[in-house]
């Protein structure tokens, strides 16, 4: 019987025009948006492979020079582009893809794509994860609303139900053949979505497969628990249109109101500094350390103890050139000072990000959201990952520098020492890393499913005719 | 052997092996009591897709009544609905239960096809309670209302294919098609979307399902209202005939001029109480217009 429901509201739903031309709107949309996300991102890294061999080219021949001026001329790193962020490109255009390494200084991510954006991206940029998130549910209410409302005010449900129907097997084959229907709009997303990634070049693509595949179902576990409260209220509301005002309200918040109202509400309660504050806040607390080249009362300290440690009275005595030992120290100084500011912000910007994880539980685009760019690393935990080792370049590079400084005879270098400083190289983290940061999204969304459907499984045997 | 035997009823109906290729797709179908029934009045063949006996109304009076009502109440809110009603009707009678607006035949209707719960009293649908089991009772009925809704996408034949399947009934398409031109839908319009019917054929694909869905009591609610003559009396013709084939039917209606032609018994409602129930030799040489207005003035 569920079978026969369930082909039944298949058949009906390709039948229905709205459905076909709403399917079909939003599969152009989507196809369109990938395309363009595709072009963007192959042209992206294209750039950023030729500005990183363009930036090595420079550091190499930058000439004969004190080698702690070429820790001052400094270096640009650049963040690959994520292959899924044909899909969902998260919070890419807002953080920046390019980092200035130099000495004495931990530099944030620079150049955003956002910066860079024209007028008309203030209105939103249309991804294949925004039209699923937003398009995809109203499609689902569009469908759905009256699944069951509608049988009743036709009075099909009556027809229906006096037929010996169990309203639990009406219910489950609406809800199968519905989402069979939904299954067969999403599949030609998913097939142009593999095509995508197929065609992109660079080795990392390869890794995110199993990315892509566990994205597909965050996505199906978000329609899932959508399909379920629409069909809930579908079951309990009086009237089709009664169904359609309560679903579009509860898209609407869904939507639009929970993830302004949400993000407020984190950043009231766990408020960021403002950029100006910590920047001065952590120049202060660099001040405080070791001056690599302004004397003060803490470097003559700093080299009384040194001079006393190796038993000399002049730091000519020494067996290395003292300048450099303090630019070693003062860097070991300063990067305290970094990871101890650079870490509770990044903490910071974790918890609250959490916060509108676990706040999914009032609206599941919140859940899918996090989810989303977590698996296809465009979120800020990925941005983190690779703003930490980009910092373990600069540390490491800076490092060489100063010890180039302390024991080489003379303060100048060339390309031979250049050369040992290798090109910055990051690896994106794999598919464990991606859904370790995930599955809060991941529970969220689950916690919807079953509560959604359970919803509906106790809806159910309410179901009566007018 | 039983399917030679001329008096066996097996002869006209085949072996329960071959009904179970035929309609049940291999699951025993419950013939009740009838089965074992062999009438040698009985001569004319008939098609495997009517699956009851003929003309035993008389014979089972003394059974169980296929639908009946024992001091059934309802109230809704201080206003009583139906106030202790009690009536029963055997196989192969049309029962026609005449009464104004508002007068609660419909509510009992829903109180026998189990979607309202009465506070006091039984609906039964052969001999077993309704409140008890109501999915066991709807499996036994078959429910027209004044308009049949249909499925607008679908044609009349895929509608009758669904609901079949969902009255526990499968079968072909010849078999299905069988059934339409019986009730008087040939192929072309079986195979049109439903949304170009007219309310006499939807009302054809309502007694086309009854037949699918094997049905041994046939609820009616107003389901001449609206149709023109040729239509209401074509649509009379398929009640009687399913009467004849032992379903029994309750049918609530406004239209005394059908309740006089066809009814085998006729019952007035007032202000849900049973004022009235006449078998139809009483009411044969009676106006049934002046008893009905006499009652309702009373």
């Amino acid at each position: 019987m569920i079978v026969s429901i369930a082909r039944k509201e298949f058949v009906d739903a390709w039948r229905d025009g709205r459905f076909r031309w709403g399917a079909a709107i939003i599969l152009v949309l989507l196809g369109v948006a990938m395309l363009l996300a595709w072009q963007q991102v192959e042209r992206g890294r294209e750039e950023r492979v030729a500005a990183a061999a363009l930036e090595r080219n420079n550091w190499l021949n930058q000439g004969e020079k004190n080698s702690h001026s070429a820790g001052h001329y400094g270096v640009y790193v650049f963040k690959p582009i994520a292959p899924l962020s044909v899909f969902d490109r998260g919070l890419e255009p807002f953080v920046g893809t390019t980092v200035f390494l130099e000495a004495h200084r931990q530099n944030q991510a620079s150049f955003l794509p956002a910066q860079d954006a024209t007028a008309v991206r203030r209105f939103g940029e249309l991804t294949a994860a925004a039209g699923l998130q937003l398009l995809a549910p109203l499609l689902i209410v569009l469908l759905t609303f009256g699944a069951l409302a509608g049988e009743r005010e036709r009075g099909t449900l009556r027809q229906l139900l006096s037929l010996g129907v169990r309203p639990r097997d009406l219910v489950l084959g609406k809800a199968i053949g519905l989402g069979l229907a939904i299954l067969t709009l999403l599949l030609p997303i998913a097939v142009i979505g593999a095509v995508a990634l197929a065609k992109l070049p660079g080795s990392d693509v390869a890794g995110s497969w199993t990315r892509f595949a566990w994205l597909g179902g965050a996505y199906a576990l978000y329609l899932l628990a959508v399909l379920g409260v629409c069909l809930t209220v579908s079951t309990l509301a009086p009237t089709a249109r009664t169904a359609l005002a309560i679903l579009l309200a509860c898209w609407a918040a869904n939507a639009v109101l929970a993830p302004r109202l949400v993000s407020d509400v984190v950043q009231r309660l766990l408020p960021t500094p403002k950029l100006a504050d910590f920047e001065t806040q952590m120049r202060e607390d660099v001040k405080k350390g070791l001056d690599g080249h302004n004397p003060n009362e803490r470097m003559r300290e700093f080299q009384r103890k040194t001079l006393e440690k190796h038993g000399v009275s002049h730091v000519n005595e020494l067996p290395f050139n003292f300048r450099g030992l303090l630019m070693l120290e003062s860097e070991r100084m300063a990067n305290e000072v970094y990871d101890h500011h650079f870490g509770e912000l990044w903490n910071l910007l974790e918890t609250q990000d959490r916060a509108v994880t676990w706040s999914g539980v009032v609206a599941p685009l919140l859940g899918l959201r996090s989810a989303s760019m977590a698996l296809a690393g465009t979120d800020f935990v990925h941005h983190r990952h690779f703003s930490v080792a980009a910092e373990q370049h600069r540390r490491e590079f800076v490092k060489v520098l100063n010890e180039h400084t302390m024991y080489s005879k003379s303060h100048s270098a060339g390309r031979e020492l250049w050369e040992k400083l290798p090109a910055f190289s990051y690896k994106a983290p794999g598919t464990d890393f991606a859904l370790s940061t995930a599955s809060p999204g991941l529970i969220v969304l689950c916690l919807w499913v079953l509560g959604s459907w359970t919803a509906l499984l106790v809806a159910a045997p309410r179901l009566k005719p007018n | 052997m039983l399917d030679s035997d001329p008096d066996s009823v097996f002869h006209f109906y085949g072996t329960p092996a071959q009904r179970g290729s035929q309609w049940g797709r291999g699951r025993p179908i419950d013939r009740g009591r009838f089965i074992q029934v062999a009438d040698p009045g009985l001569k004319k063949r008939r098609p495997l897709v009517y699956p009851r006996p003929l003309n035993f109304r008389h014979r089972f009076a003394d059974e169980t009544p296929m639908l009946e009502t024992v001091n059934l109440t309802k109230n809704f809110s201080s206003h009583t609905a139906v106030d202790k009603l009690s009536l029963k009707v055997e196989p192969g009678e049309i029962f026609a239960l005449l009464g104004p607006n508002g007068a609660g035949k419909t509510t009992t209707i829903n109180l026998l096809l189990g979607f309202l719960t009465p506070d006091d009293g039984e609906a039964l649908v052969n001999g077993a309670s309704v409140k008890a089991n109501p999915i066991a009772a709807r499996r036994q009925l078959a429910y027209i209302p004044e308009q049949v809704m249909l499925y607008p996408r679908f044609s009349g034949m895929e509608n009758l294919d669904y609901f079949s399947k969902l009255g526990g009934r499968k079968h072909t398409r010849k078999e299905l098609l069988g059934l339409l031109e019986g009730v008087g839908l040939q192929a072309e319009p079986a195979d049109r979307r439903v949304s170009t019917y007219s309310k006499g054929m939807r009302q054809k694909v309502g007694i086309a399902l009854a037949l699918a869905t094997e049905a041994r009591a046939l609820l009616l609610d107003e389901p001449t209202s609206g149709l023109d003559p040729a239509a209401s009396h074509e649509f009379s013709q398929l009640l009687r005939k399913l009467a004849d084939d032992g379903v029994a039917i309750l049918m609530a209606t406004h239209d005394l001029f059908r309740a006089e032609e066809d009814a085998s018994r006729v019952g007035i409602l007032i202000d849900g109480k049973l004022t009235g129930d006449y078998a139809r030799n009483e009411i044969k040489d009676v106006d049934l217009e002046q008893l009905y207005l006499k009652h309702l003035r009373a």
